[in-house]
Order: structure tokens, then sequence, then C-alpha cells
């Protein structure tokens, strides 16, 4: 009678466990381990490489060109987040910060292919960017350029995931032990100085959490290369779609999308490995 | 209490199946999937919906669009298939590219329904029997025509080319100036990329459209190839169909490729400048129809039927697809024109004449062909 109700526990457990670890499985478990199997399959069946080999062959340049631009833009967004938090914790103007503060978290509510659509008009050779440089008389109408290339994907990327990343790290600066900043500021050291050796060290381990998930939620997007560039050479994203798309081709857009997981697998197990690091600690 | 239960449970079914007896002969709901752009979706949604439900009262219209280019094909093409087993499908209607067309029959996935329908016989055009070297006849009845041409701006360029080559060394002489979308951003680019392998393939062009097919072929295409991308750093890459007439609107380019649907649209809704204009370069550039089809195993075959018969009618034809939308009809022209006035039906010609298109519009390459076309731009031109 003793082990009834902790079986029943158990079994409780379980019962309520289930709904979530079976959608889990179903729609994310079951479709990752498909398309990684069907990477390696023929169209007519069996094992091949042949889509990895095929996959180089027509998107070397676009596997590339989409690591640079992702590095790119995550290296910006670390910037610049570093930036705006260090701002929020160390600025001196208080309206200024509260400014700020209230400026930098909107992109977070907008989505991608709203912020494309936006950049399509606001970075085009004859769009609002550049005919409000015009109309302030700092370029000619000649001399405009279209930002509507790898530059806009970057730019886009960045203006969308800054956001997400100084909040979190804005986040963990407020919570440093300010004391640390006082007696650094008593000895003399800058603003810059007390940023870099002595808050941005402290906040590593969340601004590398940050920039991981950037980079892995970067590596998905479809909507901003398609929209904001269409050109060649483009991301590995807008080849998946046109494989499926114009030529029923899964084999080779799943092996791109293994090339993908690959990419961001590693980002994964460089985020888990600072976590093991750290004692276990994500 | 038994009896009570019992009397509870009886009234229950009793009421289940005397609702849902007449509900099914009397509601019946006909899903129209199209693939495309918007403007597809709208033309069911808002013009051929309410006509239809008007004659026919217990029919509610779902019109849902699956998306641009042969992407939105496709969806409807894995729908289908997915519900092969089945008794009865959930697409009534369909309407689908050209490439797409010639898989689904082949797979058994449409209804041979063309002459059990009173317009079938409406429409004789090659387009109407053979989809990119695929048998379609009787399985489709075509919605519209389409036709790729050159749009530009006459206030920039005086004296725009007319042929492939001519506009090579113009676009060298105007850097930048010429825009398309490529190949993986709607169809106008990939019109333009077929119609360079037609004009530059240095084979023939015909064997392509009509084949046999044969796999050397592209190998002839290389010297093509190597123009296009030494041609293509002096235009600029636009992103989409919509992009180029974006960017033609804002005067980035001065000419590109456009279907000259959207370019009549976009200047009907103030999008471009009534200025502009369109050119169909020779040899030639492809176009492609639309094709109402019906699934083998529709829910409601007797109803999507009578659908594609409306659909499908002259006085339809006329207003919708010519004069509400600016394509060219789907059924012969003998047939559409007399229901129009003179100047509605020259308004379709005044750039691009029937001359021209008889001479110059192309049908895109077979199946095979074309997508040899493609993986062949991908490896040589893009990567």
């Amino acid at each position: 009678m003793g082990a009834g109700p902790a079986i029943g526990h158990r079994h409780l457990g379980l019962f309520l466990v289930a709904p979530a670890l079976a959608t889990v499985l179903i729609l994310f478990v079951y479709p990752l381990c498909y398309s990684l199997v069907t990477a390696f399959v023929a169209k007519e069946g069996g094992f091949t490489f042949g889509n990895f080999l095929r996959a180089f062959e027509f998107y070397s340049v676009d596997i590339a060109f989409t690591l640079v631009i992702i590095g790119i833009s995550t290296v910006l967004i670390g910037l610049c987040s570093v930036a705006i938090g260090g701002y929020l914790t160390l600025g001196e103007n208080p309206r200024a910060v509260a400014i700020l503060k209230w400026l930098y978290r909107w992109p977070l509510f907008i989505p991608f292919i709203v912020a494309a659509q936006c950049m399509r008009t606001f970075l085009a050779k004859n769009g609002l960017m550049n005919n409000t440089f015009v109309s302030l008389g700092l370029v000619d109408p000649i001399n405009t350029i279209s930002l509507l290339d790898w530059r806009g994907i970057i730019i886009t990327f960045v203006w969308k995931q800054l956001p997400f990343v100084a909040l979190l790290v804005a986040g963990a600066m407020a919570s440093l032990d300010r004391s640390t900043i006082e007696s650094a500021r008593n000895l003399g050291a800058g603003r810059l100085r007390i940023l870099v050796e002595i808050v941005v060290p402290q906040v590593q381990q969340t601004l590398m959490v940050g920039l991981i998930l950037s980079f892995v939620t970067m590596m998905s997007v479809l909507s901003v290369p398609i929209m904001v560039s269409g050109g060649s050479p483009t991301m590995i994203t807008v080849d998946m779609a046109f494989r499926i798309n114009s030529y029923g081709d899964y084999g080779t857009a799943n092996a791109l999308g293994f090339i993908s997981y690959a990419l961001t697998g590693f980002a994964a197990w460089i985020y888990l490995k600072r976590g093991v690091s750290q004692g276990g600690k994500p | 209490m038994k009896r009570k239960l019992w009397l509870l449970a009886a009234t229950a079914v009793a009421a289940l199946t005397l609702g849902a007896v007449p509900a099914a002969a009397q509601k019946v709901t006909l899903n129209v999937v199209t693939a495309g752009d918007q403007n597809m979706v709208d033309y069911v949604k808002d013009y051929l919906a309410p006509m239809f439900e008007k004659d026919n009262p217990n029919v509610t219209v779902k019109a849902v669009g699956t998306g641009p280019g042969d992407a939105g094909s496709q969806k409807i093409a894995e729908k289908l298939t997915a519900q092969k087993s089945n008794n009865a499908w959930d697409v009534d209607v369909a309407v689908v590219h050209q490439k797409m067309a010639g898989d689904m029959v082949k797979e058994g996935l449409l209804a041979s329904y063309v002459r059990e329908v009173s317009t079938g016989a409406l429409s004789t055009a090659a387009s109407a029997k053979n989809a990119l070297g695929a048998n379609v006849d009787g399985f489709v009845i075509p919605m519209f025509q389409s036709q790729t041409a050159i749009a530009y701006n006459p206030a920039l360029v005086k004296d725009p080319p007319k042929t492939f080559a001519e506009l090579e060394a113009w676009a060298k002489a105007n850097p930048k100036k010429f825009g398309h979308n490529g190949i993986k951003g709607g169809m106008s680019g990939i019109s333009f990329v077929v119609g360079w392998i037609y004009a530059n393939g240095g084979g023939d062009a015909d064997r392509l459209m009509k084949g046999p097919y044969d796999p050397a072929l592209q190998n002839t295409w290389d010297a093509a190839f190597a123009r296009l991308k030494e041609f293509n750093k002096n235009v600029t890459i636009t992103p989409g169909n919509a992009g180029t007439l974006d960017m033609l609107n804002r005067g980035e380019i001065v000419m590109g490729p456009v279907w000259v649907d959207m370019f009549y649209t976009w200047m009907a809704d103030g999008k471009l400048p009534p200025t502009m204009k369109l050119n169909l370069i020779g040899p030639g550039m492809p176009g492609q129809p639309m094709y109402y089809v019906i699934p083998a195993k529709a829910a409601n075959m007797a109803a999507a039927k009578k659908f594609v018969e409306l659909a499908t009618s002259p006085k339809v034809q006329a207003d919708g697809i010519v004069k509400k939308f600016n394509w060219y009809p789907g059924i012969d022209a003998q047939h559409v024109k007399a229901q129009l006035d003179d100047a509605t039906w020259n308004k379709l010609f005044v750039d691009v004449t029937p001359q021209d298109l008889a001479a110059k519009g192309k049908t895109f390459p077979i199946k095979q062909y074309f997508d040899d076309i493609l993986q062949g731009y991908e490896k040589k031109v893009a990567n």
C-alpha cells in the first residue's frame, strides 16, 4: 500500500508531462531527425553524399557569405549592445539615459518581415534615408548609393537583434555591484576604461549568451535576405527555399539545412562549454 | 432514470442525423486554392466569389492563396499528394503554374474535366494542351495568359534596345541602369534569364520549348552563362518582381523585365508613372498561362465544374481578366473581344502589339531544360 501513492505520483507526473513531451517529439525531434536523415538520401532512394556535393558545388559562395554576414552582424550587435548598456549604467545625463532606455527596445516588438519591408524603402538608392541626406545637402542625388545588398541585411539584422542583446546586457550591468565601478572612478579611471576593464568582463557571460542566441536566430531568417537583397550571393535560407520551391529537391535543401545545423551546433557547443566551465550554469 | 437516459440518447442521435444530412445537402464550401501573387486571391475573393455565390446561394467560396511563383503550385501539389489515399480532397478548384501542371497530371492528381464543362471548347491555344512538354489535354483550362517584356522610362531611354544583343551593349554603356531580379525573386527575372539563353544559347531555341530532351544540350550554354555573368556586373539585381517595378518607379533603374499585367496594374494604381513603356525585345521573351484545374477527388466536383465554367465564360474573361486585371485572356481571343469595346481591348496592346506577341512571345522551355537553365544559372552565374 505504501508504494501505491508513489507510483501513482510518478504516473501522474508522466501523464502531465506527456502533452509537452509529445509536442516536442512530434513537432521538433521527428522533423529534425527526418531532415537530417533525408540529407543523405538520394532522390531515387539509397544512401548518398550527392546532396552535399551539390550543396557545395552550387552554394559554396552563399555558405561563406552567410557566415560572413552573420559574423559581422554578431560582432556589431556585441559592440553596440555594450555601448548602449554601458551608457545606461555609466551615463551621467539622466535625461539622455531615460530617452535611450525608452527608445532602444522598440525594434524588439517588430517582426523580421516588417523590419525588412521598412528597410526596403528606407535604404534604397532613392529611399527615405538618402532623400533625407540629399535634402539636408549632405550628398548629391547622383552620388547616393543603394544599401539594399549584403549591407542592408547586416543593418536589418543589427537593428532587429540589438535590443534583445542590449536588454540582457543592460540588465546584467544594472545588477553589478556598483562599488567596483565607484572605486575605479575614485582611482581616476575614465568611463570608457571602466566599461572595458571593469564592467564588460563581469557581464561577459550574459553578453555571450545573448550573442549566441542572436546568431542562431539570424541563421534561420528567410524574409530579410529575400526581401532586402534578392541578388546573389545570398544567404542559405534563400537557397533552401528555392531548392524546394523550384525543383522540389528536398535532398539538397536538407543538406543545406544540415550545414546550417552544423554551424549553429558549433555556436551552441561554445555556449554549453562555457556553461560547463562555469559549473553547469548555462 | 434509465429510460430517461435512453430517450436522451435517442433524441441526440435523431438530432445529429436530421441535422447533418440536410446541412450537407444545402451548404457547400467550395475551396478555391490559387498559386500566385495576392492579386490572384483578390481576383477570386472579390470578383469571382460574389458572382458565383449569387447564382448558387447554397455555395460559399473560400479563396486561399499559396504564394507566388512555382513555390505556390508546389504547395498545392504537396497538399493533394498528402491526401491521395483519402476519398474526398479538400481542394475543389486550384489555379496552378505550367511547370507543376504536367507533374500533377502525371501523378494522377487532376480530373479530366475539360470536356465536361461547356466552356471547355473555347480554349484552343497550344498551351491548353501542352504544358512545358507535358501533355495536359483535357485537364486544364487557361485562366489567363501573361507575358514578360522590358519596361523602360522613355524620358531617359530615347532609343530602347530591341534585342538582347543591343541590350547587352546598352547595359555596358549605362552601368547599373538596367535591373532584373535573378532567378530567386520571381518569374520576371527567370523569364529574362530564359530569354537570354534563347538568344545566346547557340542552339535552337525551339528545341528548348518543344523537346525532345537531351541532357548534353546544357553544355552548349557555357558561353552564354559567362556572358550573362559579365552582363550582371553592369546591372542592378533587384529584390523580386515588385522590387523591379519599385526601383523603376523611384528612378533607380530605367529599364527592367516585368510582367505585362503587373506593369499595367501598378500603373493603374498610380504606383508607376503613366509615361513608362513596354518593349518586347527579340528574339523573344517567355510568358505563361495559369491553369484552372480540378483535383481528381475534389469533394464538390459538381460545384467545382460550375465554378470553372463561370470563370472561363467569355463575359468573365472579358470583364475580370482583361478589363480589371490586365491579363491576356485564357480562352481564345475572338470569344472575348466580342464582349469588349475596342478601347479596352486595345489598351492591352498599346506597347506590345499582337504582331510582337506572335513573333516574340515565347513559352518557357520544357521542364527538364527549364531546370537545367536554372541550375546552370545558379552554378555558373550566381556562384
